[in-house]
């Protein structure tokens, strides 16, 4: 009987444990709302014939209820701040238990990295992603030399000192998560028009990384064990500049592999990307004109060129997208809740 | 097998931080072994001195001439003076000399005590270092309880504290008077939970293996005098003192003026083993134990509140380090600059928001309820139903975990005590 309760006391301390890890967590709903893209893939219907890969230059630019719209694609972005591409691997890897789509587009930007950049963007990619294998592996090549997992299976132990900090969104959305973005694509609306033009800093190496590579080449066999067809893309963000030597590598890649790249820096003109209306952060990232134009634009080709079905002519999902497009042009209209 | 299982874990774990300190060590460990068991059959001075001088050479040859790129000898300063005064009590027939190398080493290297002390006497050690261990249920409760309860005092309280003070340190232009004296008072209490706090955790580690350490404070700030402070601080230290130096030179039983003169001496020593930066901290104290009685009061609390404020203005010289003559300036600081009014206003930009202060509060409010009535609650813990104990472990450790300061964004003070 002692024993019993001693077990049913521990019990209790387990929950008052979870509650507290639960309650230090930032909660991704008003801000940093970042962090809730990961997680908001798990609650939607998994028959997207297109997923597209990437950081910021695939959640920003490329709206999903755009390619819906007007091509009948449905597709869905699975992009996080600053992805790298063994996040984007492990990512896709997870994503393909779920579902197999007809195409992968993979935003070639974080060629450019060689190791973790920062815990912080881990945490926005990982926290609220559910369990599994993949999740693991995830943590453990994206973890800098400062972290260590079992603050990412306690999180108490990383949010601690947030205690103090608690706010009133902390317990609205204790047990319940807001829906931020629209198929992975979050809208922005603000406009800061560029100001300067880039300047090519000199780099000591313009060669991508092994690890790049490596990670490339997995994407790549993955997507070809299971049928899928590989596209690169380079959104036409003008910071962080892209190199011609950076450039030069990926056509190359391509080239070898036999894989369709589209680079979108050189057709800004042919889009009708205007960097003084459809940038909100001065040329880093379009904003919802701009993202919109690309859409357009790419689902164009994407529409041409692969053999995409139009599930517009499809009542289920036209029924599930129609409602899709109300929150969409809802938050256009007014805001995000 | 226990005692082996230490003893091997101890090397392991020592050795972990680098072979070289082991050299240092095994020829303390060679030398007052084999020094012990000859000064046991033959009692020659020389012997003595030379074993001394060699130990204490080495440790004084660090703290004096600290070279770049040579690694101090870890947890040198305990284990040089926990060898002297097993060699010096051998030599004066205190006890018999260890007859197993084996067990001897693990008295020098006991791993939970070299880095921050106790600085544990042969005598008071070896019954339960070497009795053969037994899982007994209460050493276990009671020894976990005092390690959550030492982690707690680090991690809540002093490096909580320790923030403030960083804050208050970066800038000693305009950190001044107020801050200073602010300072001052926090770190006093930043010390003591975190000096306590690890020794706390080291007798609580050892309770556990069934090992008895004694305790190396009581009550600190409720001394009256500062003779009697350092009968309360760092016991092992202070005692260390009295007993190897202080007495040696006549203590008492001398002259007034030499008695004085001895006291600043063993202070001296007291600030020398701290660092050579110490040596004027070590001084004034000596000072204030010479002549602290002259300016004794009848009230009781009046000379607690003034022997508090003269341990606190002194920790300057831990607190500002690099050079004399800026805790000086800041201990004049205290009296010449009044912005009272300016601290009271900055008092929440100090490095804690409202929420840690009321935290900070509550937990300074708990360890003095705990310093003063700790007999009392172990006493009750003892005797209450086992869902009680089970529970308040868990209540501490959630306790630590949510309002403990680590974790990425900070980083947790290696315990003051292990630098010296």
């Amino acid at each position: 009987m002692k024993y019993l309760r001693v077990f049913f006391l521990i019990i209790v301390f387990s929950f008052i444990f979870a509650f507290l890890n639960r309650l230090v967590m930032p909660k991704y709903a008003t801000n940093l709302v970042e962090g809730s893209f990961t997680k908001e893939y798990y609650a939607e219907e998994k028959d997207h014939e297109i997923i597209f890969l990437g950081d910021c230059e695939v959640y920003a630019n490329i709206s999903p209820m755009v390619l819906y719209e007007n091509y009948g694609i449905t597709s869905y972005v699975r992009g996080n701040s600053q992805q790298l591409i063994w996040q984007s691997y492990y990512l896709l890897k997870e994503t393909l238990k779920y579902e197999i789509p007809k195409l992968v587009v993979f935003n070639v930007n974080s060629m450019r990295y060689s190791e973790p950049v920062s815990e912080p963007y881990n945490r926005l990619m990982l926290d609220e992603m559910p369990w599994s294998k993949e999740k693991l592996d995830l943590i453990k090549v994206s973890m800098t030399k400062e972290e260590n997992i079992l603050s990412y299976i306690f999180p108490i132990l990383r949010y601690h000192s947030r205690f103090s900090q608690l706010t009133k969104e902390d317990f609205i959305y204790l047990w319940k998560d807001k829906k931020i973005t629209h198929n992975g694509f979050l809208i922005n609306q603000e406009v800061k028009p560029v100001s300067t033009l880039p300047v090519q800093k000199k780099l000591s190496t313009y060669q991508f990384a092994e690890i790049d590579y490596e990670y490339l080449d997995k994407i790549y066999n993955l997507c070809k064990q299971n049928n899928i067809t590989l596209v690169l893309m380079k959104a036409p963000s003008l910071y962080p500049y892209w190199y011609p030597e950076y450039e030069e590598q990926i056509v190359e890649y391509a080239k070898e592999k036999n894989i369709d790249y589209y680079n979108f820096i050189d057709r800004v003109e042919e889009i009708g990307i205007d960097y003084q209306t459809d940038t909100y952060d001065g040329g880093y990232h379009l904003n919802l004109t701009g993202a919109t134009k690309l859409s357009i634009y790419f689902g164009k080709i994407l529409k041409e060129n692969y053999d995409l079905t139009d599930f517009r002519e499809n009542d289920k999902i036209r029924k599930r997208y129609e409602e899709k497009l109300k929150d969409y042009y809802k938050e256009i209209k007014e805001g995000r809740d | 097998m226990v005692t082996f299982l230490l003893l091997l874990l101890s090397i392991v774990i020592y050795l972990s931080f680098g072979p070289i300190n082991m050299i240092y060590l095994l020829f303390s460990v060679f030398t007052s072994f084999y020094g012990a068991k000859y000064l046991k059959k033959q009692k020659n001075k020389l012997i003595l001195t030379i074993i001394i001088i060699a130990n204490l050479g080495i440790f004084l040859f660090f703290l004096l001439f600290p070279v770049k790129n040579i690694v101090v000898p870890l947890g040198i300063s305990y284990y040089t003076f926990q060898i002297i005064s097993y060699v010096l009590d051998i030599y004066h027939e205190k006890y018999e000399p260890q007859n197993c190398l084996w067990k001897y080493l693990l008295y020098v290297i006991y791993i939970p005590y070299i880095f921050i002390g106790p600085i544990t006497r042969y005598n008071d050690v070896q019954e339960s270092l070497y009795a053969k261990k037994k899982f007994c249920k209460d050493n276990f409760y009671f020894g976990l309880l005092r390690m959550i309860w030492g982690l707690f005092k680090k991690l809540v309280i002093a490096d909580r504290i320790a923030l403030v003070i960083g804050v208050i340190t970066t800038n000693p232009n305009h950190y001044v008077g107020a801050y200073a004296l602010l300072a001052m008072l926090f770190y006093s209490i930043e010390l003591y939970s975190d000096f306590s706090g690890g020794i706390d955790m080291v007798i609580g580690i050892s309770k556990i293996f069934g090992i008895e350490l004694k305790e190396n404070f009581h009550l600190p700030y409720l001394a009256e005098t500062v003779q009697e402070f350092w009968r309360r601080w760092h016991i092992s230290l202070s005692s260390w003192f009295r007993d190897y130096i202080y007495i040696p030179l006549g203590g008492n039983r001398v002259s007034k003026v030499r008695q004085k003169l001895n006291v600043l001496i063993t202070f001296l020593a007291s600030g020398l083993w701290h660092g050579t930066t110490y040596l004027l901290w070590g001084f004034l104290h000596g000072i204030m134990v010479a002549f602290q009685p002259i300016f004794q009061t009848r009230w009781k609390w009046l000379n607690r509140t003034i022997t508090f404020l003269i341990i606190s203005l002194l920790w300057s010289f831990f607190i500002w380090k690099d050079t004399y003559f800026l805790p000086l300036q800041m201990i004049g600081s205290v009296f010449t600059n009044f912005n009272y009014v300016d601290l009271c206003h900055n008092f929440l930009n100090l490095g804690l928001d409202a929420p840690n202060i009321l935290v900070l509060g509550i937990s300074i409010l708990s360890l003095i309820v705990y310093d003063l009535k700790q007999e009392k609650i172990l006493n009750k813990i003892k005797f209450s139903p086992i869902e009680i104990k089970v529970s308040i472990l868990f209540s501490f450790l959630l306790i630590i975990l949510l309002f403990g300061v680590y974790g990425i964004g900070f980083h947790v003070q290696s315990f003051i005590y292990s630098k010296f």
